[in-house]
């Protein structure tokens, strides 16, 4: 398949892995944090790791948006539901984050109406056709999703739609990625940024990370090749004594973003003072709310909301696997209480999440199996 | 087409509670551009199939243009070249 095919060429795997092993100084440890958990979920998939040498750890950071999203988000989204002329709407790796009081599916078993959706758009349409209803969209997503949440609002101003709110717990990754550069349990050398997230917001709101920290950012694409060429480049910008923003997906991302979806953004959206994210706690202006012009869209005030912040479960280790100072395996209930059929953390809830990824496709899989086929 | 159908062609995932929802992450895929229809396009897959995608973001768009689209949405308009400048 063009554009696919190109990207998972083996060989080529192997010819940049060797390239990159050459760029490593001897006796010097790398630790490069992939920022997106689709790069997380591309890694285990397609073992990029084990093209790299040793010397280069990749760690896993805090870009799955269901990930970071805390229990009482959850259960506020439930509360919402729970009102009989509501529809609450979402996507589909929502539905199985546990809150406080269980999942959307949970819920749903209990007579609430929560529905899968793969666009708000399409809980505008749900909004359209059921005018004696209020259909509300639990909006979560980075830079990535939001412009499409902003775009709905939109819409349903233009068409007077009265009757469609946002439960908006859209985030955005810079202040995310200067909180774990704050925080004192991780050491790390360069990052790979979020590819989409870039194709809105641009490789330029980055250029901090360079400056003021000297290390490497190369915004990377999603496919092994993209990624084995990132961690390329940022070795040679170790290798020349370089630290910059630099941008491989350059198919898909202009350095300066896409401006019309950045424009929206800025209309319909407000940062928040304040907002919580499960494993990095409350980070400044680090969050989205509808700005006064849309207000009449938020359902934070057009609904009366628990608001109540509820504690991880003891046993989980979610925090510190998103800010990349456990990895999953170290986790103490990972693929024992904690699985993907039965998650008790948010990372392995998500297709996304560190944990599930590594479930899924990392060597927990593999040891899995050849138990299975000796059994 | 329901969002369960709506596959991602590069991995197979699709938006649902299984594995692989396309729509929650950092993650989408290119389409091609197939009928214009106001601020919507019909857009196709590499395997043929279709969805609606709104193209504001992105501006005018024509038959042929290839969009990178994340839940319903065009955000951006790739160059014949697959490069920008």
């Amino acid at each position: 398949m063009r554009f696919v095919d190109e990207f998972r060429d083996a060989a080529l795997a192997e010819v940049l892995g060797r390239e990159i092993t050459a760029l490593c100084e001897p006796g010097r440890h790398y630790k490069v944090m992939e920022v997106c958990g689709g790069h997380t979920h591309t890694i285990y998939r397609y073992g990029v790791q084990d093209h790299l040498p040793e010397a280069i750890e990749l760690v896993h950071g805090p870009g799955c948006p269901v990930c970071v999203i805390p229990m009482g988000r959850v259960d506020d989204g439930i509360a919402i539901a729970e009102r009989e002329d509501v529809v609450l709407t979402c996507f589909g790796d929502m539905m199985r984050v546990p809150g406080g009081r269980g999942s959307f599916l949970d819920a749903n078993a209990r007579g609430a109406d929560i529905r899968m959706v793969y666009s708000p758009l399409d809980a505008l349409r749900i909004a359209r056709q059921n005018p004696d209803r209020q259909i509300v969209f639990y909006a979560i997503g980075f830079e990535t999703t939001a412009p499409s949440t902003a775009l709905t609002v939109l819409r349903a101003a233009a068409e007077r739609i009265e009757n469609f709110s946002v439960f908006c717990n859209h985030v955005t990754i810079i202040p995310a990625i200067k909180a774990i550069l704050d925080s004192p349990d991780l050491r790390l050398d360069a990052f790979l940024g979020p590819g989409h997230v870039s194709t809105v917001i641009g490789c330029r709101p980055y250029e901090w990370i360079s400056r003021d920290f000297g290390m490497p950012l190369v915004c990377a694409g999603f496919e092994p090749l993209d990624l084995l060429q990132s961690v390329y480049m940022i070795m040679k910008q170790f290798a020349e004594g370089r630290a910059e923003v630099e941008n491989q997906y350059g198919r898909v991302v202009q350095y300066d973003g896409n401006p019309v979806a950045l424009k929206v953004l800025s209309d319909v959206f407000t940062l928040r003072p304040f907002f919580e994210w499960r494993g990095l706690g409350s980070i400044a202006h680090s969050a989205l709310q509808l700005s006064p012009t849309y207000a009449r869209y938020d359902a934070e005030l057009r609904y009366e909301l628990p608001g109540v912040r509820v504690a991880d479960p003891k046993a989980c280790q979610c925090g510190e696997v998103l800010k990349g100072v456990l990895k999953p395996w170290e986790c103490k209930v990972f693929g024992t209480a904690c699985t993907p059929e039965t998650p008790i953390g948010t990372c392995m809830v998500s297709s996304e999440g560190a944990c599930a990824a590594y479930y899924n496709y990392g060597q927990y899989a593999k040891q899995r199996l050849s138990l299975e086929v000796l059994q | 087409m329901t969002h369960a159908e709506r596959a991602d062609p590069a991995t197979g995932a699709a938006c649902s509670t299984e594995p692989g929802c396309i729509t929650c992450g950092d993650v989408a895929v290119v389409l091609t551009v197939a009928l214009v229809d106001g601020c919507d396009a019909r857009c196709r897959d590499g395997q043929g199939r279709e969805e609606l995608v709104a193209t504001e973001l992105v501006g005018d768009v024509r038959p042929g243009d290839r969009v990178l689209v994340h839940a319903g949405v065009a955000i951006e308009r790739l160059t014949p070249t697959g490069r920008h400048e």
